[in-house]
């Protein structure tokens, strides 16, 4: 039995007088792949950040190989062999990928970089770790699962021995997913050791050895993955009760073409280019998801719609009236909503409280004679942090210093507050664990029985299948199918979206 | 200790002041007279007005450094309408719509262009000095016998300068413009994010415009008050450095030059803060020189304390 890579004691961090990680034991062994799972603010993000150096834990120590861990100091840590992984690219877009790999350590002959040396040293390290990746291509050329490669050659080449993966998948579509899951195999297979942080299930069973769950800061199971079964999962992240009123909220009526009205009929969209063709009709009263691979078009299509993209061919009619989407607060004006897809940059005011957030869509709504009506605001803000259960529910909190799932929530919180005729949502639950999912899920379900009409843009099959009412596959710009979900299983759809067309 | 550093931090400046009026008070009795408190807001009371409007432009994530011409070229311009026989009122609505004028090309330049706003007010400034030289030469037009313009700069209302007065008006309008309109939230989502503000369906274009033409009307304000006061209007009026001030009090006040979040209740403290400081040096009887010098250090140290609230 040898000593563990890596081994944490009594790790702990608070901010004030919240503690995010109460005093937390982790091991780590080489070839090792760890998950860490838990519900939204359980503290695996801090748990992680304590590792990288980037927040100061409050307690505890790390050895890594039997040598202590400089805390809170994130160049030593690197130096010393823990890397990690965002969920948002770190990398240089306009340089190439050597660049990327060897930045700030390129090697240099008389003070110049040795352009020829650097190329070997990453040809070399490439090919050590069998990731295929061409050193000359822009990195912000690249798709992002490729770009996740280029991150793990990276930390790679800094010499890792532990890598640590926050939610790496993302936004990542089903068969990058599996590459990557490929790829993370191989390095353990090399001894790395990796702790693994992912809200999908799947994920979890597919890849990863061992899992250790948080709950409330605290680590409350600790067990080989092959031991414990997805409804224990469950049950220990949310508790017995929560676990199965959520399996019972992922099953629902479902209802094609909701009331029968047409919402909104979208006809031969198209823009050089990018998408072409796309044509179909979201009814009052149902929710129609679009899925697809990453890169068919998607956003950029509902972008569109909404007003923030421009279209070159096609129309768009409301409720049968023309409409030349030009804007989002014409889309606005027009009773269209959007939740986009990203939330650090395009959807939220990370510096601002929760309570502005969620106010940003209705403002209007609040105010007499250019005065606004505080009252009116904390009523409305206080519904929708119970209605989304946003934690901490304190309208004051900073959203910057949000867990990432219950950044989401108060985003789609932001929209639903608005309660437009038309929603279209873009991914809505990356990042959002499985209780507050079905919690979504029902709020959406609720808007569209009201008599919404919503669009779903999501690329987790198993939240196409459990939320829509019918299903769109898009791929390569184009609108493929377009059919009533009942009955369609996720191998089916898995087959379709993967098709050549 | 760490922890009631951070705790302290965010009245670093409110205690810094505090602590200033006592030393100062101790080593000059004076110092707390009546008339050297009202001194010290008169003195201030044109960098503060201007920093009234400077801190929401600060809160989009912009910058406006042409403050100093503007207001320059507003005072020319409401002398020359009081010389033709204009009248007060004119004269005082053609500074102040100029002033406005600017600014809101300022913001549609930097809306529009997607140049840093540091590029594009640079740009203005150079333009708006040199057409205030076109307009005024560089010679200084005295302002005779218009009594009721004069009375804008040097008159009192119960024993109070009018200057301070405006200051005070204003202050309390743009303070309530900030935390108690939607403008105020709207002005701080798009320095936050500038992206998302526009996903959400707010016209940043039109924000800009109104914020940095906000900014411009008071530059023009304060300038109008300083050709009042010096019964004189120059081109080379709001000389350089006028700008560094303004924005120095914003930011004192703990407002991010990155945008977002941001307080015109903190800039008067930064506007207080930097009276204080120039008042104490006056009192202390320091060389201008050793003014310049320690006013830097103490600016530099109170924006590190500052800095601690957000790190
Ligand atoms: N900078 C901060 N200031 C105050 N509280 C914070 C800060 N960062 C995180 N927290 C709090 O710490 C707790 C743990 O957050 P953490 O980000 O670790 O959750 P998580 O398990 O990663 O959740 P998610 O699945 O939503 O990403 C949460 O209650 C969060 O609100
Ligand atoms: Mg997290």
């Amino acid at each position: 039995m040898t000593a563990p890579l890596l081994e944490a004691t009594g790790l702990g961090k608070s901010y004030g007088t919240l503690v995010a990680l109460k005093p937390s034991d982790l091991r780590l062994n080489r070839g090792e792949v760890r998950a860490l799972i838990g519900s939204n603010g359980a503290g695996k993000s801090t748990l992680i950040k304590c590792l990288t150096g980037a927040v100061t834990p409050s307690g505890g120590s790390v050895l890594l190989e039997g040598k202590p861990l400089p805390l809170g100091q994130p160049g030593a840590i690197i130096r010393s062999g823990v890397s990690c992984i965002y969920q948002h690219s770190n990398l240089a877009p306009m340089m190439s990928v050597m660049d990327n790999i060897s930045m700030g350590r390129q090697p240099t002959r008389f003070g110049f970089v040795d352009r020829k040396t650097q190329r070997t040293q990453v040809q070399d390290l490439l090919a050590r770790y069998g990731i295929d990746l061409d050193p000359d291509a822009l990195v912000g050329t690249l798709p992002t699962v490729k770009q996740k490669e280029v991150e793990i050659a990276k930390a790679l080449a800094q010499d890792a021995k532990v890598l640590l993966m926050d939610e790496p998948t993302g936004w990542l579509a089903v068969s990058d997913v599996r590459r990557l899951h490929e790829t993370v195999r191989l390095l353990a297979a090399k001894g790395v050791g990796i702790i693994y942080i992912s809200h999908m299930l799947d994920e979890i069973f597919a890849v990863c050895d061992s899992l250790t769950i948080l709950r409330d800061g605290e680590v409350v199971t600790e067990r080989a993955v092959d031991r414990i079964s997805r409804t224990e999962v469950v049950a220990a992240m949310v508790g017995e009760r929560l676990a199965r009123e959520s399996l019972a909220a992922a099953d629902s009526g479902r209802k094609a073409t909701g009331s029968g009205e047409v919402r909104l009929s979208v006809r031969g969209l198209g823009r050089r280019g990018v998408f072409r063709d796309i044509s179909f009709d979201l009814h009052a009263g149902e929710i129609l998801c679009i899925t697809g691979l990453i890169g068919s078009k998607r956003t950029e299509m509902i972008h569109a719609l909404f007003g923030s993209a421009p279209h070159d061919a096609g129309e768009v009619l409301l409720n049968g009236k023309r409409l030349v989407p030009r804007s989002p607060a014409w889309g606005m004006a027009n009773g269209i909503g959007l939740v986009p897809e990203d939330r650090q940059h395009e959807g939220l005011m990370l510096g601002m409280p929760i309570r502005d957030n969620l106010v940003m869509t209705t403002l209007r709504r609040f105010h007499r004679f250019g005065v606004l009506r505080p009252r009116g605001i904390d009523r409305s803000v206080s519904s929708l942090i119970a209605a989304l259960n946003v934690q901490p529910p304190r309208p004051a909190q900073l959203v910057g210093r949000l867990s990432g799932g219950n950044q989401q929530k108060v985003l789609i919180g932001k929209w639903l507050a608005r309660d437009p005729s038309v929603l279209i949502l873009d991914e809505p639950t990356v990042g959002v664990d499985v209780g507050a999912k079905a919690e979504i899920y029902a709020l959406l379900r609720a808007a569209r029985d009201r008599g919404m009409a919503v669009l779903v843009v999501s690329s987790d099959l198993e939240e196409v299948t459990t939320l829509a009412d019918r299903i769109g596959v898009m791929n390569r710009g184009r609108l493929l199918s377009l059919r009533p979900a009942a009955g369609i299983t996720r191998p089916e759809l898995v087959a379709e979206i993967g098709a050549d067309a | 200790m760490t922890g009631l550093m951070t705790r302290a931090a965010p009245h670093a400046l409110t205690l810094c002041v505090i602590a200033f009026v006592m030393i100062l008070a101790v080593l000059e009795p004076a110092f707390l007279s009546g008339s050297n408190l009202i001194g010290i807001l008169r003195a201030v009371s044109l960098v503060g007005i201007m920093a009234l409007g400077m801190t929401f432009v600060i809160m989009t994530g912009g910058i406006d450094l042409s403050v100093g011409p503007v207001s320059a070229i507003a005072g020319l311009v409401a002398y020359f309408a009081l010389v033709a026989g204009h009248g007060l009122v004119a004269a005082l609505l053609a500074g102040a719509g100029l002033g406005l004028l600017i600014g809101i090309a300022n913001g549609l330049l930097v809306a529009s262009l997607g140049l840093p706003a540091i590029i594009v007010t640079l740009g203005t400034l150079s333009i708006v000095r040199g057409s205030a030289l076109l307009l005024g030469g560089p010679d200084l037009h005295g302002i005779r016998d218009q009594a009721a313009y004069s009375f804008i700069g040097s008159g009192a209302i119960y024993g109070i300068p009018v200057p301070v007065v405006i200051f005070l008006v204003l202050a309390a309008m743009a303070w309530l413009l900030q935390s108690r309109t939607p403008f105020g939230t709207l002005v701080a989502a798009v320095g936050d994010n500038e992206r998302a503000a526009w996903l959400s369906g707010l016209n940043v274009t039109a924000i800009k415009a109104a914020t940095y033409g906000l900014c411009g009307l008071l530059a023009a304000i304060a300038g109008m008050i300083q050709s009042s006061q010096v019964h004189t209007a120059s081109a080379t009026y709001g000389k350089f450095g006028t700008e560094l001030d303004v924005i120095a009090a914003v930011v004192l006040g703990g407002t991010q030059l990155s945008g977002g979040a941001g307080s015109v209740a903190r800039t008067l403290l930064g506007v207080l803060f930097l009276g204080l400081l120039n008042n104490g040096m006056n009192i202390l009887n320091l060389s201008i020189d050793i003014q310049l010098i320690a006013k830097g250090a103490i600016i530099a140290l109170a924006l590190s304390l500052a800095a601690r609230r957000t790190g």
